[in-house]
């Protein structure tokens, strides 16, 4: 028999139903699994190009821009490694509700949020020292999972499912975060250190802000090293703890779980919180870590992260170890984009990849559980 | 109409199971054949057939003396077969005439269904209102509806499945007369599949009593009586096995039942459905240390319900649960679990296991504190107690860490069943056990519910096998539409008694 | 008090507000009424974003190829459509999670659309207005209904179509069967997954079109950000709207204005919060969510994947 399982949606409907599953064939047969991946890859790559060459550019000097942009470059792994940071972090938090069988989409607004309260935490409450980036943060996992727990509270006591109030909290929380940037009372900066037209927070003391290292001519911010260890974390909580296992359960199967004893609501709402609570932290992250926005709130400041990193999430197949590697992946794309302008072709290109880059991923599981239903429903030989 | 319909030698197996076995039955124009038997006796798979939803192995089919092939319901809707479901096939929240419009081909003219339904409805009595939203109709209101639905089709052979199982006796009297009227004056054939002896006796010409697949016995009706049916239904070759356990002595030594502990009471039990229906009225029993009661009956009659409250699923609208003395709360998650109650589940995909998960973590499902610190999992601990645990219950699997899906269904169900076990309860509910599982399979959990019993544990056993009850328990109720309606021991068990209590006849 | 009170009276004797209103509302409409068909048969489509997105890119890109408006409308149907196709054939025939295919979509036709616009530059103008007489000398709100580009009058005849292939044809009829029960639906001999690609087409065609009239009779150019998350909103209406056709356009007309008093209300003089007013259509969604759980209804069966033989 075969030795581990794909599942081939992630999240299921608002209602929990569980996903279908697929068995990972034989070993002759995995051959041929890789090569659907290959082949799904190859195709979105060639998507891509065939776009390019269209629009009158080059391929190849998009794609070389892109390595340049990423990885090539000097010092362009640290830039890399700053914006794969929260992507990881969110594509951890959303790996963890999906294990419970929520479909959490929010993470836009959660980690919007939880760069907001990051914010105000650390230029409004006129605290130094070296212990307020750890308070910034705090404020981050707080901001976002309180706005995730809104989620939750509608999902388990009204019946809202959870698909669409986190995403209608994605827009309020735009909303939300652009009426405290209006305001000096919430997160405006006093009018000295902006320009009158400017609607930005100030910016970060040097105090608060997150440590850089510099590795082999590459800087970045510590959380990386925070973000890869949360993953090893995450990864084990799953596994190896009463909490994780039982998340599981409930994710696999609901009326088990509650005969086991984790009751939907406990255990499903507390994954809601976690979830939202590391989107929040991917803000407070980004805004003291210095990619983004120079260590300032301003509008629009989660500029896709959100949704990026639950692509990651879901690309990387509930694993939270292949979520690194993913995460890294999609912040080549991102920091890749910059140098693509250069070569004259728009750098929007990127989304492109990286849109067709999930779709193809998505396509090898789907086939693979239809022929396995396909190949069930022969040897039984009736419509039942 | 048209003519007869014949099934000759036909045969069907799912793996080693062998739901239908050289079934022979004709249906002839004008008449109301019955078709008798319990659950797993065989007869929905043989309607499916005869409707085109499952593709027999063996056997012919022929109507008016010619062979016919039925591949799918379409093929049999051509050839003039309709099916009456049991679980009905409407669209709650659409109109009756849209439902009974629905699955045809061409435009759609709603005047023109409407005057059919009304046509159908004056032709036959089964007055109903086109324009009523089905969700809003009683139950036996949507019957008439999937029977219009059914007749649109003028269908020359019908099939009814388990009518009046969700219908009052009024609303059965009526069907029955509908019924009459149909075949005879128009010279239709019926088949009317049923558990229960009274609509049998009530509706039909003659009857094919059916067990364990196949054909035992064919009767007219009006020849036979509820005892006869009874003792067919339930079969002599259990009879035999009864004569052997009524003079017996038990093999393991019974603590003395009588002035043991009750280790579970359910006092006046009731659950309501979302939609109002009743589940279980007003169920009481109870249960001793050491001793084993079997609840017998038929599918259907709220076993299900019975199990999903005892496994924390289902929350009681009126009634008390009592285990060891103490009130437990229900429909709370795991408090049946903490207080002692294990259960083997009729249906462990949907309540027992977690098939993505590893073989070590579904034996630990229940209680994994106890094999963690301080909310980490002692992986060590998990695997060794997982490993003496395979050992104990000869689970056949590839390792602890296999997934549960990798395991075969009688394997399945030791695990659910180690499990259990090994959390020491007091209570243990075993519901169809057995189901689905090979000879050896079977005698090896009959055993280890024995054993428990013996061990001081109260055993509830839950089974349509009315061998298994026989074989196993100390004390037998037999439970009917959710209420308990008959209680014997043992010894005093009678057949007869039995089948009728089955049948739905309090005697 | 009386500030809100002399406010409400201004915005509702102002022409140009009804105007503004009425042009989101109808923006919305085009998107809501697909959508709420697809919706009828069980699925439920995050991609109506890139629906209306790929229909505004294709028809400024249609109209400035071959320079008519219609040519651009055209283009944008079949836009809508293709992107449409993909959410349909990678959730209803693939089996995979409708919810992954939509967000991703609105990523990738985002992308696409964006990248594209700035390489190809397509150059339009505003499309212009006919004027219906008599209809549009009714006082306040004849200029805003009927006195606008041909583009807009195409929801009068589109809505009443819609409620008549739901409601009147036995495609619509399967397609709310597919949605309330599929079980019984394919029992009855429906091909429930086909049903629901179709309504996803519909939703498709509908949402190319409201992205025509979008770029070529609302904005005039395309941008990027044309549709900026207003998509979801046209999903919303549908929830809002209890998945009734009427409350769908009533939910869209509330919405539409809404959005429009960020332009409406600093043009009479009023400067009220911008953020707080645009996030007004969601708040109300989730609270009429919450509160009116038990009336608002779903199809039994939205959002739930039909494969048969599992439950």
């Amino acid at each position: 028999m075969s030795a581990e399982s794909i599942t081939t949606g992630t999240a299921g409907a608002p209602t929990a139903a569980r996903p279908p599953r697929v068995r990972r064939p034989e070993y002759g047969q995995l051959a041929g699994v890789v090569g659907l991946y290959v082949a799904c890859i190859g195709a979105a790559l060639a998507l891509s190009a065939l776009l390019v060459e269209v629009t009158g550019g080059s391929s190849v000097d998009v794609f070389s821009a892109l390595l340049n942009g990423s990885i090539r470059g000097d010092g362009r792994i640290g830039a890399t490694l700053g914006v794969a940071v929260p992507l990881l972090l969110v594509a951890l938090g959303t790996i963890l509700s999906n294990r419970a069988g929520l479909v959490n989409i929010g993470q836009e607004g959660q980690l919007y949020i939880g760069a907001a309260c990051a914010a105000y935490a650390g230029t409004k409450l006129g605290m130094h020292g070296p212990h307020v980036v750890v308070l910034v943060l705090l404020a981050g996992i707080v901001g976002g999972a309180l706005w995730a727990g809104i989620a939750g509270l509608l999902k388990y006591r009204r019946n809202v499912p959870e698909v669409l109030s986190t995403l209608l909290l994605v827009t309020i929380a735009s909303q939300l975060v652009g009426y405290g940037l209006k305001n000096q009372w919430l997160l405006l900066a006093p009018a000295e250190g902006r320009s009158n037209r400017q609607q930005v927070s100030r910016q970060l003391s040097a105090d608060t802000r997150l440590p850089r290292v510099t590795w082999f001519g590459n800087q970045f911010p510590i959380s990386v090293f925070l973000a890869i260890a949360l993953a090893l974390l995450v990864g084990a909580v799953m596994v190896r703890t009463v909490w994780g296992m039982r998340l599981r359960m409930l994710g696999h199967n609901r009326r088990t779980a509650q005969r086991a004893g984790v009751a939907a609501s406990r255990y499903g709402g507390a994954a809601l919180l976690v979830s939202g609570g590391f989107a929040g932290l991917a803000g407070g992250a980004m805004l003291a870590g210095g990619d983004f926005g120079n260590y300032t709130l301003v509008p629009g400041f989660a500029s896709q992260i959100g949704w990026t990193g639950l692509l990651v999430a879901l690309v990387s197949r509930q694993r939270a170890a292949l979520a690194i590697a993913m995460a890294f992946v999609f912040a080549c794309l991102r920091t890749g984009s910059s140098f693509v302008a250069s070569t004259g072709v728009e750098r929007r290109i990127t989304d492109v990849v990286q849109g067709l880059l999930v779709l193809a991923l998505l396509v090898p599981p789907a086939l693979l559980f239809l022929r396995q239903r396909r190949r069930a429903q022969n040897a039984a030989g009736d419509r039942t | 109409m048209s003519g007869t319909v014949r099934l000759e030698g036909v045969s069907k197996h799912y793996g080693r199971v062998r739901a239908c076995d050289a079934v022979d039955l004709t249906l002839e124009p004008g008449r109301i054949h019955g078709v008798l038997g319990e659950n797993g006796a065989g007869k929905s798979t043989l309607m499916k057939i005869l409707i085109g939803l499952v593709v027999p192995d063996a056997g012919t089919i022929s109507i008016g003396g010619e062979r016919v092939a039925l591949r799918d319901p379409l093929d049999a809707a051509r050839h003039g077969i309709g099916m009456v479901h049991q679980h009905f096939s409407l669209v709650e929240p659409l109109r009756v005439w849209e439902n009974v419009a629905l699955g045809e081909a061409g435009a759609l003219r709603p005047a023109a269904v409407r005057a059919r339904i009304a046509e159908l409805s004056e032709r036959y009595g089964l007055d109903v209102d086109p324009d009523a939203v089905v969700g809003d109709l009683p139950v036996g209101m949507r019957q008439r509806v999937e029977i219009i639905k059914c007749l649109r089709r003028d269908p020359s052979i019908l099939i009814f499945d388990e009518p009046t199982s969700v219908l009052t006796p009024a609303e059965s009297s009526l069907l029955f007369d509908t019924l009459r009227h149909v075949v005879v004056s128009e010279g239709r054939a019926v088949a009317l599949v049923s558990h229960k002896l009274d609509e049998i006796l009530q509706a039909t010409d003659e009857v094919t009593i059916m067990r364990q697949g196949r054909v035992v016995d064919h009767v007219t009706t009006a020849d036979v009586d509820a005892a006869t049916l009874a003792a067919s239904m339930v079969g002599r070759a259990v009879s035999l096995r009864g004569d052997r356990i009524a003079g017996a002595v038990p093999e393991a030594a019974a603590t003395d039942v009588e002035t043991a502990a009750e280790v579970l009471r359910l006092d006046d039990v009731t659950v309501r459905s979302r939609d109002g229906r009743i589940l279980l009225d007003e169920l009481s029993l109870s249960v001793r240390a050491g001793e084993i009661v079997g609840v017998a009956g038929v599918e259907g009659n709220g076993q299900r319900p019975l199990a999903d409250v005892l496994s924390s699923l289902l929350p009681l609208s009126e009634g008390r649960v009592f285990v060891g003395g103490e009130q437990v709360a229900t429909g709370k998650a795991g408090a049946m679990a903490r207080a002692g109650v294990g259960v083997i589940p009729e249906d462990r995909h949907d309540s027992g296991v977690v098939l993505e998960m590893t073989i070590a973590e579904n034996l630990w499902l229940v209680n994994p504190s106890a094999i963690a610190r301080a909310g980490v999992l002692d992986e060590g601990r998990m695997r060794a107690g997982a490993e003496r645990l395979i050992d104990e219950f000869e689970i056949s699997c590839a390792g602890p860490d296999a997934p549960m899906y990798s395991l075969s269904g009688g394997n399945q169900q030791r695990v659910v069943l180690a499990r259990e076990l090994s959390n020491e309860p007091q209570v243990l509910i075993a519901a169809q056990p057995t189901r689905g599982l090979d000879v050896g399979a079977i005698e090896y959990m009959s055993d280890r519910l024995r054993k428990a019993a013996a061990d001081g544990v109260g055993v509830l056993l839950i089974s349509s096998e009315l061998e298994e009850i026989l074989d196993l328990a100390d004390r037998i109720l037999v439970i009917s539409d959710g209420r308990i309606i008959g209680e014997m021991d043992r010894h005093e068990a009678d057949l007869g008694r039995i089948g009728l209590l089955m049948g739905g006849q309090a005697a | 008090m009386i500030d809100v009170l002399s406010a409400i009276g201004d915005v509702l004797t102002s022409e140009a507000a009804y105007l503004n209103a009425l042009t989101f509302a109808v923006f919305l409409a085009f998107g809501a009424t697909g959508e709420w068909v697809a919706e009828r048969s069980g699925t439920l489509s995050i991609s109506v974003e890139a629906m209306l997105l790929g229909g505004a890119f294709a028809a400024a890109l249609g109209t400035a190829r071959f320079g008519s408006v219609a040519a651009g409308l055209a283009c944008a149907i079949a836009a809508g459509v293709v992107v449409a196709s993909v959410q349909a054939n990678m959730s209803h025939r693939l089996a995979a999670n409708q919810f992954v295919v939509g967000l991703t979509l609105n990523i990738l036709v985002l992308g696409v659309a964006s990248f594209l616009a700035s390489e190809l530059k397509p150059s339009i103008r505003k499309a212009g207005t006919q004027r219906i007489p008599l209809l549009a000398d009714i006082p306040l709100v004849g200029q805003a209904l009927f006195d606008r580009t041909w583009l807009f009058y195409l929801i009068y005849p589109l809505v009443p179509a819609c409620w008549w292939l739901v409601f009147r044809t036995r495609w619509g009829l399967e397609l709310r069967a597919a949605g309330e029960n599929p079980q019984s639906a394919d029992v009855s001999g429906i091909d429930v997954n086909k049903r629901r690609r179709q309504g996803i087409y519909v939703a498709g065609a509908t949402c190319g079109m409201g992205g025509a009239y979008l770029v070529l009779g609302a904005v005039g150019q395309f941008e990027d950000s044309i549709v900026g998350g207003r998509g979801f909103i046209a999903l919303i209406a549908v929830i809002f709207g209890g998945w009734t056709l009427r409350g769908t356009l009533f939910g869209c007309l509330l919405f539409g204005s809404v959005l429009s008093f960020r332009l409406s209300l600093p043009a009479l003089g009023y400067q009220l919060n911008g953020d707080l007013l645009a996030s007004l259509p969601f708040v109300v969604t989730i609270l009429a969510m919450s509160l009116f759980a038990s009336r608002v209804r779903p199809p039994v069966a939205l959002a739930q994947p039909f494969i048969r033989g599992l439950k």
